[in-house]
């Protein structure tokens, strides 16, 4: 008998032993990260005082609503530790279970492993079902993770298992969204740009939800996930929307995958030029004309990031007024509502910086995924140097995630023009972002020196960037050695504009960052060229 | 001056010896046959010929430089066919002709146009929705385009239909006209007979034959099963018939391609009821030449 379903067995089978390593490296990353915080939030918070004192501060700050939501139980030790894991958590697990199913859906397609696998008998669903049984088994140990160490610092059993399972549902309906994008995209990549602006859409619009404390946050899985209100009222019913929601999706990606053909989209490809235009002579033009769609999708997202973190950083004097709370904790004054945006501008600079990361590192290790192909060998092959073809890359990266800089800011001075009708930032917000862009280029060296050093290693580029977004937003909360924030590149700016902008430090991140893309193009040459 | 020289070539992946000390001597002006079964080392051979692999020892010579050190001089001289072709999936086939001939160096429009029409090719798809062979067909038109002094082609026929492969091999004895050189690997001998003026044969390794296709002649012959009514047991005598096996009414033997037509003549009255005829593959042929040790 075979079914739609027959050999989903199998194909799980041998999607665990294709990700012997790497799904362990997402739960030791993810879940250790979740599980160091956890462990750690509870003794700095250990007298009443210091209890209530975070729930006046944080528990109030617009910038924590926009980046975590607002959590319940903030005047809890339960509810101060979800609210310090909770952004790392909720956008880890959904970029976990996004990495996971493209990986096994799409990209297995273009691969043509799958077809091979698919001309023997494996039903027309099984690989849809074989994804979506690892992507929730792999939200279900990070929500198990979770609820464990949670439950290891005595956090209550019901809050803590509440929490773990808001983060195993977001988990689930991420990998439906996944499930769908994978279908309606042409290509892995495609699909990734999907889901990730899935996750981008969700995470914000819960943040603007809870920071103007209204109905948005019903509209985010994100929101309904924090609204389980774990540590606080411990209600379940949001877990509703989330299973209908996930299971419309799961029947709208079946229905799909019956209604296209096999590694094909649902759109149908359209005929293309037959010439190629003059810029795609050189390394510099191919390259550009190959990352185009990356560039684009990324420019669009931190644009989009930065309008609107510019949208709300008006209302923070409002929020300061509202809230008595603050003032009391803080002290009323004009001083207070300054430093208050200035606190929350360093964040957002800092934040959106971080997230470029994202961007360079992509770049980059397109050059591995040309190497992999065979593609680089085709062009290594004609006239090109192996250093302008290296080279090339490492341009794009660089002029990229200046360009990006430049739109993150202006983003940020269009958007707090939108909400006051000023535009006497833009000097301000264009040049405050562009002071973090040193370590943004740091990161990005280093993933070039990576591709010539350890080519296939190629995921310490990636390691260097959690390596980042941990310091970034779990620096603070996990009181980390001072040697390991000293290892981090954003740690040595100044922190623009709590701090006056210093040339020094960034002028000293750009000539190592020149060190490391040297000898990633030294080490490139003297290697063999990775064949398929 | 010899187009492409190998001498005692050495290409080690971790613990697999994929070139074992190989000699290789591709003459100008020659089309070079490259034979040798799957996994004999002939992708890593070309490899290292464009500088893409470092032999750990040895030395390789092409068109009179230093492949590792001179590859981007020296590939403006020369253009390669991979074995297995990958393509940008958002690019179509006519872009990526260009951007390959151009960044070779030049692009013939003339040559462009013609090998498009000659390979029947669409080139305004999208790569991603190519097959194996129409993929090949871009790498092929693109190095056909642009005149190159050698011509590095690996397996360029795998994907291809019949037809097609007829279109290859009459513009492969164009590029000879011209007086190019082409090396050509390949893991069938039939290709190879068809277009090479000299052929090496690699396994395991190390090249174990090399000369003309009348030096090689002994490897060019064709396999004969037959069943008659009548006993053949006369046919061991036929000129250049090779191992005659009997078992009961079938005969099988080798016959060099000059006397194929006197053994098939003296088949012929003896009653044939089945007949099968094939040239003899790699594998055979190892198996014939080495005996146990090519198996081994
Ligand atoms: N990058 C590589 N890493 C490890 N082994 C390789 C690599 N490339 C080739 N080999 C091995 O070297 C041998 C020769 O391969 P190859 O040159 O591709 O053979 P051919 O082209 O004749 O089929 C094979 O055993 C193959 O598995
Ligand atoms: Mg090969």
């Amino acid at each position: 008998m075979s079914s739609p379903f027959t050999g989903t067995r199998h194909l799980v089978r041998l999607i665990l032993r294709r990700d012997r390593w790497i799904l362990p490296a997402w739960i030791v990353g993810l879940g250790g990260t979740i599980t160091a915080s956890a462990l750690a939030v509870p003794s700095f918070y250990d007298t009443p005082e210091k209890v209530a004192g975070y729930a006046g501060a944080v528990g109030t700050s617009p910038v924590s609503h926009l980046m975590s939501g607002r959590q319940a139980g903030i005047d809890t030790l339960g509810g101060i530790v979800a609210n310090e894991i909770s952004q790392v958590a909720q956008l880890g697990i959904c970029l976990m279970v996004m990495f996971l199913v493209v990986r096994h859906t799409r990209a297995e397609e273009e691969s043509g492993r799958a077809e091979l696998v698919r001309s023997t008998v494996v039903g027309r669903h099984a690989a849809t079902l074989a994804a979506l049984l690892y992507g929730v088994a792999a939200a279900l140990v990070i929500g198990l993770v979770t609820t464990v160490s949670m439950l290891a610092v005595d956090l209550g059993l019901l809050g803590s298992v509440t929490y773990g399972a808001g983060l195993t549902l977001l988990g689930l309906c991420y990998v439906a969204i996944t499930l769908v994008a994978v279908q309606v995209a042409t290509s892995a990549r495609e699909a990734l740009g999907l889901a990730g602006a899935a996750i981008a859409v969700g995470y914000l619009v819960r943040g603007v939800g809870a920071m103007q404390d209204n109905a948005l946050v019903w509209v985010s899985p994100f929101g309904w996930a924090q609204r389980m209100d774990a540590f606080g009222a411990e209600q379940w019913w949001p877990a509703v929307p989330v299973v209908l929601l996930t299971a419309a999706l799961l029947g709208v990606a079946g229905w799909l995958t019956v209604h296209r053909d096999f590694a094909g989209g649902v759109l149908p490809a359209r005929p293309g030029r037959p010439r190629a235009s003059r810029f795609l002579g050189t390394p510099l033009g191919l390259t550009l004309r190959l990352q185009r769609g990356l560039l684009i999708g990324w420019a669009v997202g931190l644009t989009a990031l930065g309008l609107l973190y510019g949208a709300v950083m008006p209302t923070i004097p409002d929020l300061v007024a509202s809230n008595p709370d603050i003032a009391e904790v803080i002290g009323a004054s004009p001083d207070v509502e300054q430093a208050l945006t200035d606190a929350f501008l360093r964040y957002i600079f800092l934040f959106m910086a971080a997230a470029s990361c994202g961007f360079v590192v992509t770049s980059v290790l397109r050059l591995r995924a040309e190497e992999e192909s065979g593609r680089a060998e085709l062009v290594l092959a004609t006239g090109v140097r192996r250093t302008s073809w290296m080279a090339a890359a490492a341009v794009v990266a660089f002029a990229g995630v200046l360009l990006l800089t430049l739109l993150m800011g202006l983003g940020l001075a269009v958007g707090y023009a939108v909400g006051t009708g000023e535009w006497d930032r833009v000097v301000e917000h264009v040049g405050g972002q562009t002071s973090y862009l040193p370590g943004v280029l740091v990161v990005a060296a280093l993933a070039v020196a990576v591709v010539g050093l350890w080519p296939r290693r190629s995921l310490l580029a990636w390691a260097v960037v959690a390596f980042v977004v941990v310091q970034v937003l779990l620096g603070e909360t996990l009181r980390l050695p001072s040697w390991v924030d000293a290892v981090s590149p954003f740690s040595h700016l100044p922190e623009v504009p709590v701090e006056d902008f210093d040339p020094v430090p960034g002028l000293v991140e750009l000539a190592l960052a020149a060190g490391a893309v040297g000898w990633g193009l030294w080490a490139f040459r003297r290697r063999d060229v990775t064949t398929p | 001056m010899a187009a492409v020289e190998l001498e005692g070539v050495v290409k080690t992946f971790g613990a697999v010896r994929a070139l074992d000390g190989v000699d290789l001597t591709v003459e100008a002006g020659e089309v070079h046959g490259f034979l040798g079964p799957n996994g004999a080392g002939k992708s890593t051979a070309i490899r290292v010929l464009l500088g893409l692999l470092k032999a750990d020892s040895g030395r390789a010579t092409l068109l009179g430089g230093d492949p590792w050190g001179e590859a981007a001089e020296l590939h403006r001289r020369i253009a390669y066919v991979p074995g297995d072709v990958a393509l940008w999936p958002g690019l179509t086939g006519g872009e990526v002709i260009d951007v390959l001939a151009r960044l070779r160096g030049g692009l013939d429009e003339r040559r462009r146009a013609e090998t498009i029409e000659r390979f029947e090719f669409d080139p305004t798809k999208k790569c991603r929705t190519y097959s194996k062979g129409n993929r090949q067909k871009v790498a092929l038109i693109a190095a056909l385009a642009s005149r190159a002094e050698l011509y590095l082609l690996d397996e360029p026929t795998s994907g291809l239909d019949p037809l097609m492969e007829k279109e290859f091999q009459q513009a492969v004895l164009e590029l000879k006209d011209e007086g190019a050189t082409v090396l050509l690997s390949s893991h069938i001998l039939a290709e190879a007979e068809a277009l090479s003026d000299r052929i090496s044969i690699i396994r395991a390794g190390q090249v174990v034959q090399s000369g003309s296709l009348a030096e090689l002649r002994h490897l060019t012959r064709t396999t004969v099963i037959a069943e008659t009514a009548r006993s053949a047991a006369h046919l061991a005598e036929v000129d250049g018939v090779h191992h005659p096996r009997f078992v009961g009414a079938r005969i099988t033997f080798d016959v060099d391609s000059v006397h194929l037509d006197a053994a098939v003549q003296a088949l012929a009255p003896l009653g044939v009821r089945s007949l099968s005829v094939h040239p003899p593959t790699l594998e055979e042929l190892f198996l014939r030449q080495y005996g146990e040790e090519a198996t081994a």
